[in-house]
């Protein structure tokens, strides 16, 4: 168990209680037709939220000193990846579905270890254009298509 | 004889080609995806359940709930037989609940028997899957029946009930799996309050007045946040794989693990019924209900085929009792089924007393087909054990981006809001670290599902009693779940207290 972690997700969990319970204070307290309104559920579940927070903080006290053996983490690839991932969500409306796709696959692919750029790039390839052009066009659905200022 | 009636309608609804297709579909991928390590039931239920949104895009309402819990629940059973294969080959157990089939599975693969405990492990699985689907026909309407008669608060105390067995045996800490439970009951709090037409908690942003979508949590923890630790925690060295030979168990194999599987089935179905005892829980128990039956106690651990037998069949079995709380009662007992509920929320069918009188063809096709998945399983797995052990081998470095890949298509499929890819992103991130601390994701996702249902029920119970409280005490059957719920939570507690330990279910 990670003391510290535990310690402060406890004071986090709290916190997220405490700010459910204020906010749930200008919401209104009754409803047409119903006995209690809608912010008797938020507020009691923030209350209990907190109790619990409390809780976990108290037992933290109690935690034997064990240290868990630390897998070597890799820190730079995941970092590196969620970029990719962040990058790819951000602009997948406006580069297109196939396009964003591609270019995610491929740094992806490297990033995790991948030698060969012929391989990477064929494997995005296909799946890019596989998923919408079976989902696109077979299936109808709605996928960003090809950015207009390519003039496709 | 009615039910007989009622599952031969299911079955000329299952058997409609393209419901043939997506069963074929869902226990093809679930088996892939049991094999994966690091995808287990509850990530690859999820990563689906946006692409089975979008397949099942041109067919009427029912029948695509029907199809699409279909492949999903193909997926569910696929995997938990898919599990098994590299925990005998490569000592990994692909999910939680085949942890002890390594115990057996893999020494008895080490003394070249690999094929001979497949082989068992799918005719366990097969043979526990038709002992839950008879149960389940029978006990399913009888069930329903009693659960109509339900009101509010009966409903509020149940669901609390449900919640509170989640969290009591949720993981490591009870305190944990309790804050996340109520997390999840907060988190569904964001959004239109449905009763009064409010908006709460959603500070003028649009995308927050629809609530937090579920599809996207689910699929962001689980499949995204497995994704995240691999990335992580990988470090690229591949285990050796013992080589399968001989398919066929022989006839000794077969006597010897006839008992077995027969005990295994039907603990693991009830224990499966039970809310928060999912699969995991049933192959512990029953491995080791095998050892206390068994003459030779001794032999486990070291190549015993009952010790492969009955897990298989009870995690299998018990995969089937969980279908029961919640297509009968509308509660699911364990992640994977909160998802699937989640499935059947999406299509807007409730699942619950009426889901068998207002959708018979969702409830009764999705019974048929699990018989007809089971046999496919059969049919695929002793053939073809080969080419799923080769699957094992996929590269991780093309598998791991494709997986990212395929959750933010499903995510942006179905929602069309870059927000939502964010917050796929994140509860991604979130999913990881909490899971690491040992944060239980099972009970956050439980609350998500439930908590629009619990609150309603518990509103509508207030307002039928004038705002009095004491209203789920003195309806007899609210207060008896109330007690159980508490026993739940309290039990537990006084064991670790006397420096028992408890058995705990981790994700399953």
């Amino acid at each position: 168990m990670n003391k510290t972690f535990d310690r402060a997700s406890s004071i986090l969990f709290a916190l997220i209680g405490a700010l459910f319970v204020v906010e749930s204070r200008s919401i209104s307290t009754s409803a047409y037709g119903s006995e209690v309104g809608p912010n008797l559920f938020p507020m009691g579940l923030g209350i209990l939220l907190i109790l619990l927070g409390l809780r976990l903080f108290w037992e933290t006290f109690r935690y034997r000193g064990a240290v868990p053996s630390a897998v070597p983490l890799r820190h730079k690839r995941f970092l590196l990846m969620l970029l990719a991932t962040v990058l790819y969500a951000w602009f997948l409306e406006e580069i297109g579905y196939v396009i964003g796709t591609f270019l995610f696959l491929l740094a992806g692919f490297r990033l995790m270890g991948s030698a060969s750029w012929w391989k990477s790039a064929a494997v995005a390839l296909a799946f890019s254009v596989g998923v919408y052009a079976v989902y696109v066009h077979i299936l109808k659905g709605t996928l960003p298509g090809f950015p207009s200022w390519l003039g496709l | 004889m009615e039910a007989l009636q009622y599952l031969a309608d299911g079955f000329t609804i299952a058997l409609q080609w393209h419901n043939l297709v997506y069963a074929f579909v869902g226990v093809l991928i679930g088996t892939a995806v049991g094999v994966l390590p690091g995808i287990g039931p509850m990530s690859g239920v999820a990563l689906l359940l946006p692409v089975t949104a979008s397949l099942t895009n041109g067919l009427t309402p029912d029948q695509a709930a029907a199809s699409a819990l279909i492949l999903l629940a193909g997926v569910y059973y696929g995997a938990m037989y898919g599990g098994s294969t590299t925990s005998i080959l490569l000592n990994t157990p692909g999910e939680s609940s085949s942890v002890v089939t390594t115990l057996d599975g893999y020494q008895m693969a080490r003394q070249g028997r690999a094929g001979a405990a497949l082989a068992i492990a799918a005719i366990g699985s097969f043979v526990a899957g038709l002992v839950a689907l008879v149960a389940l026909v029978f006990l399913a309407q009888p069930l329903s029946e009693v659960a109509l008669t339900f009101g509010p608060a009966e409903y509020f105390s149940l669901m609390i009930l449900g919640l509170c067995a989640v969290s009591g045996l949720g993981g490591k800490s009870m305190t944990k799996a309790l804050i996340m439970t109520v997390f999840g009951l907060l988190l569904a709090t964001i959004g239109i309050d449905n009763v009064s037409g409010v908006a709460r908690f959603t500070y003028d942003i649009p995308d927050l007045y629809q609530g937090l979508e579920f599809l996207t949590i689910a699929v962001g923890l689980f499949a995204l946040g497995e994704v995240f630790k691999t990335i992580l925690e990988s470090d690229g060295t591949e285990a050796e794989m013992i080589k399968v030979d001989r398919i066929l168990p022989t006839k000794a194999d077969l006597k010897q693990s006839a008992a077995p599987i027969a005990r295994g089935s039907l603990l693991g179905f009830f224990i499966g019924i039970l809310p928060g005892a999912g699969a995991t829980l049933a192959s512990f128990f029953s491995y080791i209900v095998e050892k206390k039956v068994s003459r030779q106690p001794e032999r486990f651990g070291k190549g015993a085929i009952e010790g492969v037998a009955a897990p298989e069949s009870a995690n299998n079995a018990a995969s089937g009792g969980a279908m029961i709380p919640l297509l009968t009662l509308g509660i699911p007992g364990s992640g994977t089924t909160a998802i699937l509920m989640g499935a059947l929320l999406m299509y807007n069918v409730q699942p619950g007393p009426l889901l068998f009188s207002d959708h018979p063809q969702v409830a009764w096709g999705l019974i048929a087909s699990m018989f007809i998945g089971n046999v496919m399983l059969l049919v695929l797995n002793m053939p073809l054990v080969k080419v799923f052990a080769k699957i094992i081998e996929t590269p991780p470095q093309y598998l791991i981006p494709l997986i990212i890949a395929i959750s933010v298509f499903g995510v942006y499929a179905v929602q069309v809001s870059t927000f939502d890819l964010m917050l796929l992103i994140a509860c991604g991130v979130a999913g990881y670290v909490l899971a690491k601390n040992d944060f239980p994701l099972a009970p956050l996702v439980l609350g998500l599902v439930l908590g629009p249902m619990i609150e309603n029920n518990m509103r509508r119970a207030l307002t039928t009693s004038n705002g009095d409280y004491l209203i789920f005490l003195q309806k007899p059957l609210s207060a008896v779940f109330l007690a159980c719920a508490l026993l739940w939570l309290v039990v537990p507690m006084l064991l670790k207290l006397r420096g028992r330990q408890v058995v705990v279910n981790e994700e399953a």
